[in-house]
Parts: structure tokens; C-alpha cells; sequence
């Protein structure tokens, strides 16, 4: 949070190479998902700190890419696979210019992962 | 943070302070003189020192040596205020060299050992202090009296490294009052350890100063207990101007010279000159008090020592584990012992620095002070050469890390924010005794808090003027479907490597049906105005057409058969017309002489083998088709042939066809009489003198009957459909039948000859009667059956098998009255000889008899009078009547022929005759009388001497017009023709030869060309008679 002190002078737009961009980001997850979690088996003890684990990882990554001025808010959700259907979806009221999210599903066998990142610009 | 307090508590403690340099000064003042030497001695070791000692020894020995100095200076800071420092510390170096040679050679020299011994160890441990080391060495040996001089230069050389330790001062500048006070306490603890290390002066010296401690211990103890109020701030006053002494000290070793000038060079730059006036006012009040406290402390020193000294040791070692322990023990002043001696410790560290008063004069509040303090501490423990240091100083560089990342974070208003972190310990303790100072700091705090929020408010609202907020559209994050019954079924109990599929075999085994019609087209032409053939037209037409007849023609075939038959008839009839015309013709011409009455003849062919030899009974017209003729051929007289010489024939004819016969039917008995059916002539009705009744189809087809072959034609001979022979049982003839007579249909008047045609096509629906010699009428019905059997009919005896028409016996009457009978038998056996019926009444018939009477009967109902036709004469006379005929032009009218040759004309009304011509025929028997069909006034007569008279009551009525003798031939049989029909009218005769042939006479045309007065003639003829 770079802020001019004294000017009411603001930075509200990012510059276009350090926008928030949800493919690269989607990558990001991806791999960390595939690296993480292919062939991990649902264990209620062991998911908590798996989600945690997982969002730090996702967060620390994202950080590394170059979004300046962007918070991000990292969601790790995991469910176990059982065959019963599973809807989420988000509602953000925030400036669609700036702010982006980028969400990745991953599934095996026994457990799904829902990833979404959510940038938002800070002015 | 430090430096404010001070400045803080200046204010507050400077009463209470000046009370106690009040009492305290009694106490110095007693122990002033002992002060003197003692601080004299230590300056002129420390002046050595200084060039030639560890920082760690000169503490040490100061540590000592202050309660003396401070004592000393105080009062030399009374004196002379107003000196600048150089003439101070000149002052002091001089009072440091009264007091060496004072107090002791002895102690002098003793520390000097010491100092030896430690150095060698330092000289182990240091190695960046080498070089001050040897410098050190050489002012040691040499022991020169001008060492300010060369302190001087040296601390030039010096002041470049201590810039760079300015920089780790800078560093440390917020270390807290404990850091320091632990610093202090190494400090105080450091006399022990050289204690332990053996050297009985060592402990000497450490007990002194244990018992100056006490001694100091207990004074501040007394005032304290005095000044319950007296706080924190007094003491860190204290503290402060006791390390001013320290430095003092210190600066006299090189070490301090150093941070002096460092100090120098800050005061130089922060140039507060009157407030560090201030502060040396201050300073020397304090070591006014010092010095009391410490001729305090000498007093009782001897005495304590001992004791002081190992539990300052216990207790310096305990309150260095914790330090927050310490600062709280500073804090609460009045408690235990323990608390006590931390606080003595840090009093005497900070009588220490008492010695620095005079350099950091121009020291204000600013954290340069502490900062300075705490390089002091750290010199000091570098000095060390203890491993406890050593880690020591790892917990003050961390803590230094951690206040200054503090620091860091608050710039702003690093000083408050500095106060209230230190201290807050402290501080809360100060809260309670000092609540409006407090109030300050918090105020300020919200003040800047307030700030900062409004700051960020500003900021926020001016941001959102430029931003446009929205929801975002829902966006789905995850959508799994439920897993369906079927595929968990499958995943679970399903086998692992199969998989269910479905495959339609045969796809291509596909019906295909269209269901389109095909399109007809016909092209049509259109012509206006029309010219030529037409207006419209089809160019197809013509082929259509026959296309169409063809398919009508083979669809009726039947039809075609039948026209086909008629046309082929007709067809014969006219070629043989034209070739008989043509050989007639020459005939004609030759026998128009013979014959006057004959317009021309033609004969039938009658020349055939089977008809050859027999004579001709019967010559008979039908009246339906005029043309057509029937002969009755009678048996052979000896039969050649004895099957078929034995039947009779008839042969049925037509006129226009003479070569052959179109029928020939045959019979084994001899056929009486014969008659055509109504209308179409399709039945051939006989009677028999057997007494039967027989029928013949024409319709039948001719190969279901005997064939035989007579030279090169082929001839059909048909037997009887059906012969009543057979029915015996039934009522049929006994005697020989006379006459058969078709009844005709219509009870009276209508058509005549239309009615009966109907009748017959539609069904065989007519009646037949048949009169036998007995006079037994029998009438039958004529069925036609739908169906011929082939195989003869069980209950049909008489019936030809394949034969369809059958006579059906209806009923029977005798039409012989008793009068006649009675009559006939006078004369002879009564006979009727002859039937016919009434032409337009079927109710009505007459009966010849043999005894020259017409009998008149009905079939049913009432009888009709007259019974009898009879001669004029009223005399009977058995004479036969050979012949009745009806005239066709008036039903009423009837000829009657009898065998002596007369004629009557009856009227069916009348029993009289309208006219009688008797010996006509000069007594020849009448064979046959009969109208002409076209004319009704001509009749012709043929008797029995084969005369033909021909009558024409028009020209006369009395006798016949022409009579002609058929002399060469006789004729056996003669029958009238004819057809007034509206193209073609013709009428003739044909006439049966005896010799078998059968010629047709044309009557010429006066007798054939009907003329219009003769019915008129005939009526008046019919009104005369009556």
C-alpha cells in the first residue's frame, strides 16, 4: 500500500501487467491441486490442515506473481466424494475492472478441492 | 525515552532530591576526607588505567573508586561551577593525584598487578582492542604524568571507530533501563567473579565495595523509607546522573574518552548548551548526595562486608535471569531485600557514571544519552571476559533488534510511543500515583489515532467517487451432479472390466415404402372459333378409345358372344339373301308363269340325307319372329335307318336362310302337332300321338346333343329338353294330343305381341295347353330352373339331363259337353280335332270338333256365349273341321275350314257364321284356311286335291280371286307369311311338297300392299251378315 501522502492523487487502476489475471492464476492452482492431491484419500482428521496448507501454498504463489497492490483471499474448500451433488457459487460486489477471481476444480476418486482466489485491487 | 524522563522527573523529584543532598551532604561531609583519598587514589590508578587497562578493570575499579569521586566531585563541582570542563577534570586530576598519594602507594601498586593479571586474559579475548591494548602497555610502563595529552590525540585516533560504534549505538539507543541496569549489574558482579578467580585482594576490593553498597543500600534504604512517595523518575534521575559519574569514569579510561568526544560531537552538533547547564546543576546535586551516601556506606562497611558480599552474589545472579523482575523490583521500592539490593546495584552502577557528569554537560534528554549509556554497558561487558557476558550481551542485542524493529515501525512519534512501550510496566505503576501525566499520554495517543482514522475516511471517500462498486454476476464455483442410481449401481456391484453396451444388429434391413401416386397427364387442344374437326381435341384420343372398346370388349364378352351370334345370323342371312335372289330371280322368270300370284319363290334346301323320304305334316310360322319357320318331318315309311328313320323331325328355319335348317330336332314318335313359344322363339313345343308333351331348348348348347356326321357337314340332332313320357302317374294325355296351343299371357286387349317377348326374357313365365283327342285340355306351366343338372334330375324323370325348362302340369278340364256327347255317340265317337285360343283373350278358346262345330269354352270363370259356331244351316253333319285362324287385323274375325270343302267367317260373337262358302273348293276338303298377314281381306285356301284358292273379298266375296292346281307336286301342307312390318313388307306362303320340298311363294304386290278400304270392306262384310 503505496499511498502519496499530503496528494489526493490515487493509483485505481493497476497497470495492465500487474492485473489480477485469472489464467495464470487458474494455472497456479492447478498445479499446486495436481502436485498436492492426486492420490490423496479423504481423511476428516487430516483435511483441515490439508486446506490450510493448501490456501498458504495457493497464496504464497499468487503473491509471487506480481499482482501488486492486489489483497487476495484464498478459498480451499474439500469434500468428500460420496456421489451426492455439490453447487457453490460466489457474489462479490467489487469493481469488475480491477478485481478478478480465479477458481479450479480438482477431483479424484475420493475427495473434490475447490480452489477460488480472489484479487482485490487496493487502492 | 531515557532522557524524558528525566527531563519528566526533574521536575518532580528534585524537592525530594534536594532533601536528600540536604541530609546526605551531613553524612559526606564526615567522610569526606576519607572520600577524598579514597577517590584520589582510584583517579591516579584510573589515570594509569586508562592507558593501559581493560575497560572491565577500570569499571571495576571505579566501581570502587565512585563513592569517593562522586563525593570528591561534588564538591569540586560546588566550587567551581562556572569552570569549563577542561579546567574541571584538571581539577579533578589533581584532586585524583592528592588523593593517590594520600590513600596509598600500596593500593596503587596492588591494582596494577591486578591489572597485569587481566589483561592477559583480555589480550585472550579481545583482539579488536589490540592495538589500544599495547598502548595501554606502554602508558603503563611508562607511567608519564602528561597522559591528557597524549588521551587527547589518542582519542582522535579513536573517535573514527567509535563513529562506526555509532552506528551500533545508534542502534541500541532504545535499550531500556533494565538493559542497562543489567548491564550494571554484570557490572557489580564482575568484582565477584574476579573473586572467585582467587586473588584475595580481589575480594578485598569487592568487599569493600559490597560494603560501600550496603552502606549506600542502607542510606537509600533509610531515605526511602523516609520518602515513601519518592518514585521512579527520582531514581532513574539517579540513574542517569550515576552513569554521567560512570562515564565520567570511564572517559577517564580510553574507552570513555572516546564516547566523550562522540558525546562532544553531538552536544557540539544538538548545541543545548543551557540545558545541559541545567544538567550538571542537577548532576552535581546528585553527587552531592552520592558522596553522602557513600561516606554512609564506608562507615559500616567493615562490618557487613562479609555477609553483603555472597548475597549480592546470590542475588545479582538471581535478578539477572529476569530482568522484567528487576524493573518491577525497581519499581516497588519498599520491598523485599532482594528488591533492595537490585536497586543498590543499580545505584552503584549508576554512581559509577557519576564521574561522567562533567563530559555529558551538554547531554540534554535526547536518546544520544542513552544511547550512549548503553554503549557504556556494552563496553563495559566486551571488557568481560566471563562466557555469562558473552551471552549476556546476545540477549541485549536481541532485545536492541526487537526495540528497534519497535522502533521502526513508529516513527511518528517514536519518543511516546517509546515511553509508553518501556515503560509500561513502569507506567502503570506511575498511573496510579500520577493519573493526570497518564491522561496526557493517552489523549495524545487518541489525538493520533483520530488522525490517522480521518485520514483513511478522507481517503475512502474520496476513492469512492472515483470507483464504480457492482455485484458481480454469480458466478459458479463448483457443479457436481449427483451420481445417478444406475451408475452407482455400476460402480459398486458392477464387475471391473466390463461394460454394458447395446448394439442394434441388421440396421440396414430397412423397409422403404413410397407413397406417391404417379402423376397422370393428358394433353388436351382448344380451337377458337373452331375449325376443321372440332374445337377441342385430344391427340391420344384415338388410341385411348381403343384401348378402351378393347378393354370393354374383353370385359363383356359375354355380350360380344351374343351380338357376335345375332350379327353372324344376320350376316348369313343377307349372303344367302343375295345368292338365292340371284338364282331365284332366273326361277322367278321362269315360273312367273306357273304360279300368277307368286311375286317370286325361293326353296329350302330340304335335300338334305335325313330328310330325304319323309313328308312334310306341318308347316308353322312363330309369331314373334316372323322369319322363323319350323317343319314337321314325319317318319319314314321305310326306315333304312332304323334309329333315326323312325323319329319324326323338325326342322326349324329361317326364311332368309334356306340352305340348312338352323335346328334339327328329333322325336320317336310321331309329332301331331307343333308351336313356337311367345315371343322369341326359343321353345318348340309338341304334342305327340303317344299322348305326350315335349319341349325343345334352342338355347341348349349343341355338343351336349348327338352328332352325326352325313358327308361333309356335321349335323346336330336334339332330343327333347323335357317329355311329359315320363311322368305317368301325373294326369297327362291318354289318346293322341291333337293340338298344343301357347295360352297367351294377357287376359284381354293390350299388346299383343310386346308383352309376351317381355315375359319371356324375363322368365319362362308362360302357359302351355295341350288338347288330346279325347278332348281332355291340359294346361301346363312352363319353368325355366336356374341351374341345369347335368347329372338328370331325381324328381324330373322326364327331364333331359343338363335341361333347364320343364313343364309343370297346372290342370286339366274336358271340354267335351254331354249334348255333344250325346250327339257323337248317335254317329260316332266325338273328336276334337283342333285348339285354338282367343288371340287377345286367354280366357277364351275354341275347340274344333269332328262334327263340323267350333266348341267355346274358358279356362275359369263364367262361359261365354255362343258354345257353339255352326253352319247357317241348323242340320249337323259330322264333318270335321280341319282349320281355324284368327285374322290378324280383327281378333273377332275367325276362319273355320272343314273337311267338305266349305269356309266359314265367324265373329266370335255369333253362333252363326258371318259368311259361308261352301263347294269353293268343289268338295275337296279344306286342309287349311288362313289370313293373309299384311292384307286383311285376302285369305288363301289349300285343299286336299292341292288346289290353292286365294280369296280377295275386296275384288270378290263370292269366289276365290285365284285358284291354282299344283298338279306336278302335290302339296301336302301350306302356311302364310308374311310381316307388315313399316321397311320391309312382304308376305307369301310356303308350301310343302309332297315330294319334301318346301318352296316360299312372294305374293305379288296387290296382294300384299295393304289397302286402306279393305278393313272397311270387312266390317261392312261382318254388319251385312247381321
Amino acid at each position: 500500500m503505496v499511498e502519496v501522502e499530503g496528494s489526493d492523487s490515487y493509483l485505481i487502476r493497476p497497470n495492465h501487467q500487474h492485473k489480477f489475471k485469472p489464467t495464470i492464476v487458474k494455472e497456479y492452482i492447478h498445479e499446486i491441486l495436481r502436485e498436492r492431491l492426486s492420490g490423496v484419500l479423504y481423511d476428516p482428521e487430516s483435511v483441515p490442515e490439508l486446506t490450510r496448507s493448501l490456501a498458504e501454498a495457493v497464496k504464497d504463489k499468487v503473491k509471487n506473481a506480481g499482482f501488486d497492490k492486489y489483497k487476495l483471499i484464498v478459498q480451499v474448500i474439500i469434500g468428500e466424494q460420496r456421489g451426492q451433488g455439490v453447487k457453490m457459487s460466489s457474489k462479490c460486489l467489487w469493481d469488475a475492472d480491477t478485481d478478478n477471481y480465479a477458481a479450479d476444480v480438482f477431483m479424484n476418486e475420493s475427495l473434490f478441492c475447490l480452489v477460488a482466489v480472489f484479487g482485490s485491487y487496493y487502492y | 525515552m531515557q532522557s524524558e524522563k528525566k527531563l519528566t522527573k526533574e521536575d518532580t523529584w528534585r524537592p525530594a532530591e534536594l532533601r536528600r543532598h540536604i541530609r546526605e551532604k551531613d553524612s559526606s561531609e564526615r567522610y569526606s576526607r576519607h572520600r577524598e583519598d579514597t577517590d584520589r587514589t582510584r583517579r591516579e590508578g584510573e589515570s594509569m588505567e586508562r592507558r593501559h587497562r581493560d575497560p572491565d578493570r577500570e569499571k571495576l575499579k571505579e566501581k570502587k573508586l565512585r563513592h569517593g569521586d562522586t563525593g570528591d566531585r561534588y564538591a569540586e563541582q560546588k566550587k567551581d561551577r562556572s569552570y569549563d570542563r577542561r579546567s574541571e577534570k584538571d581539577r579533578e586530576r589533581r584532586g585524583e593525584e592528592e588523593r593517590k598519594k594520600q590513600v596509598g602507594d600500596a593500593r596503587n601498586y596492588r591494582e596494577t598487578i591486578l591489572d597485569k593479571e587481566y589483561f592477559r586474559e583480555r589480550e585472550k579475548q579481545k583482539d579488536r582492542h589490540k592495538y589500544k591494548e599495547k598502548d595501554r602497555e606502554k602508558v603503563r610502563e611508562r607511567h608519564s604524568e602528561d597522559w591528557e595529552r597524549r588521551r587527547e590525540d589518542r582519542e582522535k585516533e579513536r573517535r573514527r571507530e567509535e563513529r562506526e560504534k555509532e552506528h551500533r549505538r545508534e542502534r541500541r539507543r532504545h535499550d531500556e533501563s533494565e538493559v542497562r541496569r543489567d548491564q550494571t549489574e554484570k557490572l557489580h558482579r564482575e568484582p565477584g567473579d574476579r573473586q572467585h578467580r582467587g586473588t584475595h585482594d580481589d575480594r578485598r576490593r569487592d568487599k569493600d565495595i559490597q560494603e560501600a553498597k550496603r552502606r549506600s543500600e542502607q542510606s537509600e534504604d533509610r531515605d526511602k523509607k523516609q520518602e515513601h512517595r519518592r518514585n521512579n523518575e527520582e531514581r532513574e534521575r539517579r540513574h542517569k546522573e550515576r552513569r554521567h559519574h560512570d562515564e565520567k569514569d570511564e572517559r577517564e579510561s580510553k574507552e570513555r574518552r572516546e564516547f566523550k568526544k562522540t558525546d562532544d560531537e553531538v552536544r557540539n552538533s544538538h548545541g543545548n548548551r543551557k540545558q545541559t547547564e541545567r544538567e550538571k546543576q542537577k548532576e552535581r546535586h546528585k553527587k552531592e548526595e552520592e558522596g553522602a551516601e557513600r561516606r554512609h556506606k564506608d562507615r559500616g562497611h567493615s562490618e557487613v562486608a562479609k555477609e553483603d558480599l555472597e548475597r549480592d552474589h546470590g542475588e545479582k545472579r538471581s535478578s539477572r535471569k529476569s530482568q522484567s523482575d528487576k524493573s518491577l523490583r525497581h519499581e516497588k521500592m519498599e520491598e523485599e531485600t532482594k528488591v533492595e539490593k537490585a536497586e543498590l546495584a543499580e545505584e552503584e552502577y549508576e554512581e559509577d557514571f557519576e564521574d561522567y557528569e562533567e563530559d555529558f554537560e551538554d547531554l540534554d534528554e535526547s536518546a544520544e544519552e542513552t544511547e550512549d549509556e548503553v554503549h557504556d554497558g556494552k563496553e563495559e561487558q566486551t571488557a568481560q571476559p566471563s562466557k555469562e557476558i558473552e551471552s549476556i550481551r546476545r540477549a541485549m542485542a536481541e532485545e536492541n533488534e526487537r526495540a528497534g524493529t519497535a522502533q521502526s515501525r513508529r516513527s511518528i512519534d517514536r519518543e511516546e510511543e517509546e515511553h509508553v512501550s518501556k515503560g509500561s510496566e513502569r507506567n502503570q505503576s506511575k498511573i496510579s500515583r500520577h493519573g493526570k501525566f497518564i491522561d496526557f499520554v493517552a489523549a495524545k495517543q487518541r489525538e493520533v489515532s483520530q488522525k490517522a482514522a480521518a485520514k483513511q475516511k478522507k481517503r475512502g471517500a474520496e476513492l469512492l467517487h472515483l470507483i464504480d462498486l457492482d455485484f458481480s454476476l454469480t458466478c459458479s464455483l463448483l457443479d457436481i451432479p449427483p451420481v445417478s442410481e444406475y451408475e452407482m449401481y455400476i460402480k459398486s456391484f458392477g464387475n471391473a472390466n466390463t461394460k454394458q453396451a447395446y448394439v442394434q444388429c441388421n440396421e440396414d434391413n430397412t423397409d422403404r415404402d413410397v407413397q406417391t401416386e404417379e402423376i397422370e397427364i393428358c394433353e388436351k387442344w382448344t380451337q377458337h372459333p373452331p375449325e376443321f374437326s372440332g374445337a377441342c381435341g385430344d391427340p391420344n384420343f384415338s388410341q385411348e378409345a381403343q384401348d378402351k372398346t378393347r378393354d370393354e370388349l374383353i370385359l363383356d364378352s359375354q355380350q360380344l358372344m351374343s351380338f357376335l351370334d345375332s350379327a353372324s345370323q344376320v350376316m348369313v342371312v343377307l349372303l344367302e339373301e343375295d345368292q338365292a335372289e340371284r338364282k331365284s330371280l332366273r326361277k322367278l322368270t321362269t315360273q312367273t308363269d306357273s304360279l300368277s300370284f307368286s311375286d317370286g319363290s325361293l326353296q329350302l334346301n330340304t335335300t338334305l340325307p335325313f330328310l330325304s323320304g319323309r313328308q312334310i305334316s306341318l308347316v308353322h310360322f312363330s309369331q314373334g319372329q316372323k322369319h322363323t319357320m319350323l317343319s314337321v318331318h314325319m317318319p319314314k315309311v321305310q326306315a333304312s335307318t332304323p334309329h333315326l328313320d323312325s323319329c319324326s323331325m323338325v326342322c326349324v328355319w329361317n326364311i332368309w336362310e334356306p340352305s340348312r335348317p338352323q335346328k334339327i330336332l328329333i322325336y320317336e314318335a310321331e309329332i301331331q302337332c307343333c308351336c313356337f313359344s311367345p315371343g322369341k322363339s326359343t321353345l318348340v313345343f309338341a304334342g305327340t300321338q303317344v299322348g305326350s308333351v315335349v319341349l325343345w331348348d334352342l338355347r341348349e348348347n349343341s355338343s351336349n346333343h348327338y352328332k352325326l356326321k352325313i358327308g361333309e357337314d356335321e349335323w346336330t340332332f336334339r332330343h327333347p329338353t323335357f317329355s311329359t313320357d315320363a311322368v305317368m302317374s301325373s294326369p297327362g294325355h291318354a289318346s293322341p294330343v291333337a293340338s298344343v296351343e301357347v295360352i297367351p299371357s294377357f287376359v284381354a286387349g293390350g299388346l299383343r305381341a310386346e308383352v309376351p317377348l317381355l315375359a319371356f326374357e324375363e322368365g319362362l313365365s308362360f302357359q302351355l295347353a295341350s288338347l288330346d283327342e279325347s278332348g281332355m285340355l291340359n294346361i301346363w306351366v312352363v319353368v325355366e330352373l336356374p341351374k341345369g343338372n347335368e347329372a338328370g334330375s331325381l324328381t324330373d324323370l322326364g327331364l333331359r339331363p343338363g335341361g333347364k325348362v320343364k313343364l309343370l302340369h297346372s290342370s286339366s278340364l274336358l271340354t267335351v259337353q254331354r249334348p255333344l256327347l250325346k250327339v257323337a255317340g248317335t254317329a260316332r265317337p266325338f273328336q276334337t280335332m283342333l285348339l285354338k285360343y282367343h288371340p287377345t283373350d286367354s280366357n277364351q278358346f275354341f275347340i274344333g270338333t269332328n262334327l263340323g262345330l267350333v266348341s267355346h269354352g274358358t279356362s275359369h270363370g263364367l262361359k261365354t256365349p255362343p258354345q257353339f259356331y255352326g253352319f247357317q244351316e241348323v242340320e249337323e253333319r259330322t264333318v270335321d273341321i280341319n282349320s281355324i285362324h284368327f285374322s290378324p287385323f280383327r281378333p273377332n274375325l275367325f276362319l273355320v275350314g272343314c273337311a267338305d270343302g266349305s269356309i266359314r267367317l265367324h265373329t266370335v260373337n255369333h253362333e252363326q257364321p258371318v259368311a259361308e262358302w261352301k263347294n269353293s273348293t268343289a268338295g275337296e276338303p279344306v286342309i287349311s284356311a288362313q289370313w293373309a298377314q299384311t292384307r286383311p281381306a285376302i285369305f288363301s285356301v289349300l285343299d286336299a286335291a292341292s288346289n290353292l284358292h286365294i280369296w280377295d273379298m275386296m275384288k270378290d266375296d263370292a269366289q276365290p280371286l285365284i285358284t291354282k292346281k299344283m298338279s306336278t307336286d302335290g302339296v301336302t301342307a301350306m302356311a302364310v307369311f308374311g310381316d307388315s312390318g313399316h321397311q320391309n313388307t312382304y308376305s307369301g306362303i310356303a308350301l310343302a311338297h309332297e315330294s319334301g320340298k318346301i318352296e316360299l311363294h312372294y305374293f305379288t304386290p296387290t296382294l300384299t300392299v295393304l289397302n286402306p278400304t279393305e278393313e272397311k270392306k270387312l266390317e261392312s262384310i261382318m254388319t251385312e251378315a247381321f
